[in-house]
């Protein structure tokens, strides 16, 4: 018992102090790979079965809820893409330089291999690493919206750290009143924190927040491209004693339970920006 | 024979664990692997909890990607205490498994708490109390068909195989 509690010890050590150990352990991940794979699939007509029997009880409800967002959004569309053709068409005519946003970045797809292991762990495991060009750094999103950076990355296997994390912040940006920039960073359950936005600029309830990136090539560039979606303005108010909002977030991503993740890969070097 | 059985009831609890329970997120606040190895520990012992314990936190580690060791360190320590638990005062009561499964389930909780805040990693307190009950829970329920199981699997040993050592006296 002592010798494993101290074995147990010296791995926590050269784990945590250096990369020592990181090809063993990612060599070792790559051979669990396929019997998460398998456990997986084996279960996925059961979860199937589950998840059709939860979703038809909420159905109707939902589904009428669902038309009526569908005709405000296609209106917003025809709109949105009037104005997208307008923008691309300026900007070449000024030969805008601008930062970084999602298309200096290659999108690599893939599968989630493991969810969360326990309350407080605000981590994922998923079915792409080096060999698909990831590297640590990397922004992980679906199509929902922000879900975070990839932590560690291993042939074939990477892990990402939740925007939920308490270490993980962005800086961010009201899509609707874009001098309202802040950082968004974990709150309390599935709620984020929009800190850090001055009084003056006016949020309202229900405005989306994006990804702000960054300006120019300073030397600490945001490793986020500009324009991620990350959630909607749930609540906010001013306080006497605070110099700054407070502003809780509803995340567009379910972090509760990820399938899959597409991993943003830069293009070339300092597209990151 | 017993340690091939046990690797692979927790090589099967973990994948279980890692590929279906922690899609919902009530599950990740139970663990059952940590039900399994408890189960195992108090049907064989200390030194046999301590090694399987090691091993199976050395597998989630890995297959997570996670800091070597820390899991390891929790479950060697748990296997240990409850197989000596079963050694010493009741491995055939009733109430056995259950009382080894709550309290290891509290201490394993705050116990992975401490770690995470001795290695400068986020520990939120408030999450962990928040998740304890429930994760007790379902801990407690998942007992019953995972230790009818695992006893069925490990039968109690026979007192001669649990003897290792005879003393004539007078």
């Amino acid at each position: 018992m002592g010798g494993l509690v101290l074995l147990s010890l010296v791995l926590i050590t050269v784990s945590f102090r250096s990369s020592a150990l990181d090809g063993a352990q990612g060599t070792a991940a790559s051979i669990l790979r396929p019997f998460e794979v398998a456990a997986d699939r084996i279960s996925r007509p059961f979860r199937d079965a589950a998840g059709w029997a939860h979703g038809l009880a909420d159905a109707k409800s939902e589904n009428k809820k669902l038309r009526n967002q569908v005709d405000t959004l296609r209106q917003q569309l025809i709109q949105d893409e009037s104005a997208v053709q307008e923008n691309v068409q300026l900007k070449q005519a000024l030969n805008y330089k601008g930062p970084a946003s999602l298309a200096n970045f290659n999108r690599v797809h893939t599968a989630v291999l493991t969810n969360p292991l326990s309350a407080i762990d605000e981590s994922i495991t998923i079915a792409a690493g080096t060999d698909d060009g990831i590297a640590a750094g990397n922004v992980v999103i679906t199509p929902q919206g922000l879900v975070g950076t990839v932590d560690k990355a291993e042939p074939g296997v990477s892990r990402v750290t939740l925007l939920t994390d308490g270490q993980s912040a962005v800086t961010a940006r009201d899509l609707t009143n874009p001098a309202a920039v802040g950082i968004v960073k974990r709150g309390g359950g599935d709620v984020l924190v929009f800190d850090r936005v001055p009084k003056a600029p006016y949020v309202g309830v229900g405005d989306t927040v994006i990804t702000a990136g960054s300006v120019g090539r300073g030397a600490l560039p945001s490793m986020f491209p500009r324009g991620i979606q990350i959630g909607t303005v749930a609540s906010q108010s001013n306080n006497d004693v605070n110099t700054f909002k407070t502003i809780q977030l509803t995340p567009f991503v379910n972090f509760a339970n990820l399938q899959s993740v597409i991993v943003l890969v830069p293009r070339a070097a300092g597209a990151g920006g | 024979m017993d340690g091939l059985k046990a690797a692979l009831v927790l090589f099967v609890a973990s994948l279980f664990q890692l590929a279906v329970l922690t899609e919902y997120r009530p599950f990740r606040t139970s663990s059952i692997v940590l039900v399994a190895l408890l189960s195992i520990a108090l049907l064989r012992g200390s030194v046999f909890g301590a090694v399987a314990g090691f091993g199976t936190g050395l597998l989630l580690d890995t297959a997570t990607l996670g800091t070597l060791g820390v899991t390891s360190l929790l479950l060697t320590v748990g296997g240990f205490w409850i197989g000596r638990y079963g050694e010493t005062t009741a491995r055939d009561r009733f109430h056995a498994p259950f009382v080894s499964v709550a309290v290891v389930t509290v201490l394993y909780s705050f116990g992975q708490l401490l770690l995470q805040f001795v290695l400068g990693q986020p520990a939120p307190a408030d999450i962990v109390l928040h998740a304890l009950p429930l994760g007790l829970l379902l801990n407690l329920i998942l007992t019953v068909p995972v230790y009818a199981l695992i006893r069925r699997l490990f039968p109690p040993q026979e007192l001669g195989d649990r003897v290792r050592e005879v003393r004539l006296l007078g």
